[in-house]
């Protein structure tokens, strides 16, 4: 998808010549485009199940909230945290949000930690009642560490997340420029196609040619750009 | 989850204790409860939202708790020897007694709380009435008369008809004559009339006092717990009777307690939770026709 979306762009700029956008250009470009939209599609589900509970919204095909929830679950992974110290776990590099932290003792699953703020942990742990248990622990989250209570979660491969990841940094490679013109080349190691669905093809292009249009200064394709993105909103 | 198989809830699989599933399935975890609500009555399309798992937990121990006070029926019992201190110390997740019993001869005889006042504070006073203090300025204490009278058996007590002119043949002359004269009575008051050991119960001090007759006897103590089996959470279950009323309740209690909830949605929620637990208390109270009949069968006894 990576390599039609390159020539969308670049033939949309050049058609009055306007310029031209390297390939590092384009992969900083593609980047931030993915990010925008992989960032919208939280927004959209939430505003999507806003729309359920006004009865807005229908079921079967016309459920558009099963889409979205199908996009963010591609980026799902569960993995077993690293350990830190005793209880304090660290989270992957590439989480964007920890949807589950599951605790094993012994192999065995134990219960699913909660995630309970600062301002409320220690009040917690003084409750009789609710204070963290082996059945319902808990976890604090301070950088990128948990620490999971109780702290008789404790083992090296004790914690397991499921949790959503950034996408993959977008990379349109290529392995000689003949004529002047770098060829794509999909074969290169590094190369990273985009890991949004086909649909937003549009979307990505209509975003990559906003960020295009202020690197070279073109107003008229920032605003094309803008026009296209509100438009695709609308449809949506 | 799954059901157990019927060869774990006979034998456990062989694991210690083997009876651990013995009736195991009238009633359901407190994991269940706290999971099913989640799963249920809880997401974007529910009234509760939003809310964190231990607020859930919160109100679903608050409400077994609640229940375990009056609605079930869950009555303990622990049989202990009270010794010269004539002191009984109430079992760690005691809340409330029901019934206590001397056990002698075979015999279980319920005894009769004792309404007069049977353990006391005392301070060292000095001749001229002053208190005494220690290093830390509390002021020092002793054995009272009352206790070491009740203890060695010289204290006087109402249910034992001791100060009744007609329990003793003997005329009052040589007598107390407040004992005899104050506050006496003639015949037999049925309110006190026992002649079983009395007992009180401190509650601050986590005991129940007994009369000097009770001393190296056997006593049954039948009370009411929580529920909270010692902070286990794994033990904590709830009679299946109950399970819709628990959720109802957990619902009340959550959307009660929330802002912005329009009034009638917690009304609606409180009749639901009000009515549940009329239900419940309904089917667990058993009216069996078999039971009435034993009751009514005195009914047409002949009578010689």
């Amino acid at each position: 998808m990576i390599n039609s979306v390159r020539n969308t762009v670049l033939a949309i700029i050049n058609k009055n010549n306007y310029g031209y956008i390297s390939p590092s250009d384009f992969n900083l470009f593609a980047k931030q485009a993915q990010l925008d939209l992989f960032d919208e599609y939280f927004v959209n589900y939430n505003q999507q199940i806003n729309e359920e509970n006004a009865r807005v919204s229908g079921t079967g095909y016309a459920d558009i909230k099963k889409g979205y929830e199908e996009v963010i679950d591609s980026f799902s992974v569960t993995a077993t945290l690293a350990q830190n110290a005793a209880n304090v776990f660290t989270l992957p590099a590439d989480y964007y949000i920890i949807n589950k932290v599951l605790c094993f003792s012994g192999g065995q699953l134990k219960g699913e930690a909660e995630r309970v703020s600062q301002s409320k942990i220690t009040l917690l742990n003084s409750s009789l009642l609710t204070s963290p248990s082996v059945t319902y622990p808990a976890y604090t989250l301070e950088g990128n560490l948990i620490t999971v209570l109780p702290v008789s979660f404790n083992g090296a491969t004790d914690i397991t997340s499921q949790y959503i990841r950034y996408p993959l940094d977008p990379k349109w490679t290529f392995t000689t420029i003949a004529g002047g013109s770098p060829i794509f080349d999909q074969s290169q190691a590094d190369f990273q196609d985009f890991e949004l669905p086909i649909d937003d093809a549009n979307d990505l292009v209509a975003k990559i040619l906003q960020y295009a249009g202020i690197s070279i200064r073109e107003g008229d394709i920032f605003k094309f750009g803008q026009v296209e993105e509100q438009m695709q909103n609308q449809q949506q | 989850m799954a059901y157990i198989d019927q060869k774990k809830y006979y034998t456990n699989d062989g694991a210690n204790p083997t009876d651990l599933n013995w009736g195991s399935y009238q009633y359901v975890s407190l994991a269940d409860i706290v999971t099913n609500f989640l799963l249920m009555y809880s997401g974007n399309h529910s009234l509760v939202n939003n809310e964190d798992r231990f607020k859930i937990l919160f109100h679903a121990k608050r409400g077994i708790q609640e229940l375990n006070y009056d609605a079930f029926k869950e009555i303990k019992s622990l049989q202990l020897t009270v010794y010269s201190d004539l002191r009984f110390v109430l079992p760690s997740d005691y809340v409330n007694w029901v019934r206590i019993s001397l056990f002698k001869n075979n015999t279980i005889r319920p005894l009769l709380e004792n309404i007069q006042v049977q353990s006391a504070l005392s301070y060292v006073q000095t001749a001229t009435a002053s208190f005494t203090y220690d290093a830390d300025d509390n002021v020092n204490t002793q054995t009272s008369t009352l206790d070491s009278s009740r203890q060695d058996g010289s204290l006087n007590s109402i249910y034992l008809n001791q100060a009744n002119l007609d329990q003793d043949n003997n005329p009052p002359f040589n007598e107390d004559y407040y004992d005899t004269y104050i506050g006496a009575r003639y015949g037999l008051n049925t309110e006190t009339a026992n002649m079983n050991p009395t007992f009180t119960i401190d509650k601050k001090a986590g005991v129940i006092n007994f009369d000097s007759t009770m001393a190296n006897e056997q006593c049954i103590l039948e009370y009411i717990s929580d529920g909270m089996e010692g902070g286990d959470d794994t033990l904590i279950t709830l009679n299946k009777l109950f399970e819709d009323y628990i959720y109802a309740y957990i619902k009340y209690a959550v959307l009660n307690n929330k802002f912005g909830v329009q009034e009638y949605i917690i009304n609606r929620a409180r009749k639901d939770k009000t009515a549940l637990l009329r239900n419940a208390k309904i089917r667990l109270s058993n009216i069996h026709p078999g039971r009435l009949l034993m009751n009514m069968r005195g009914e047409n006894k002949w009578l010689k």
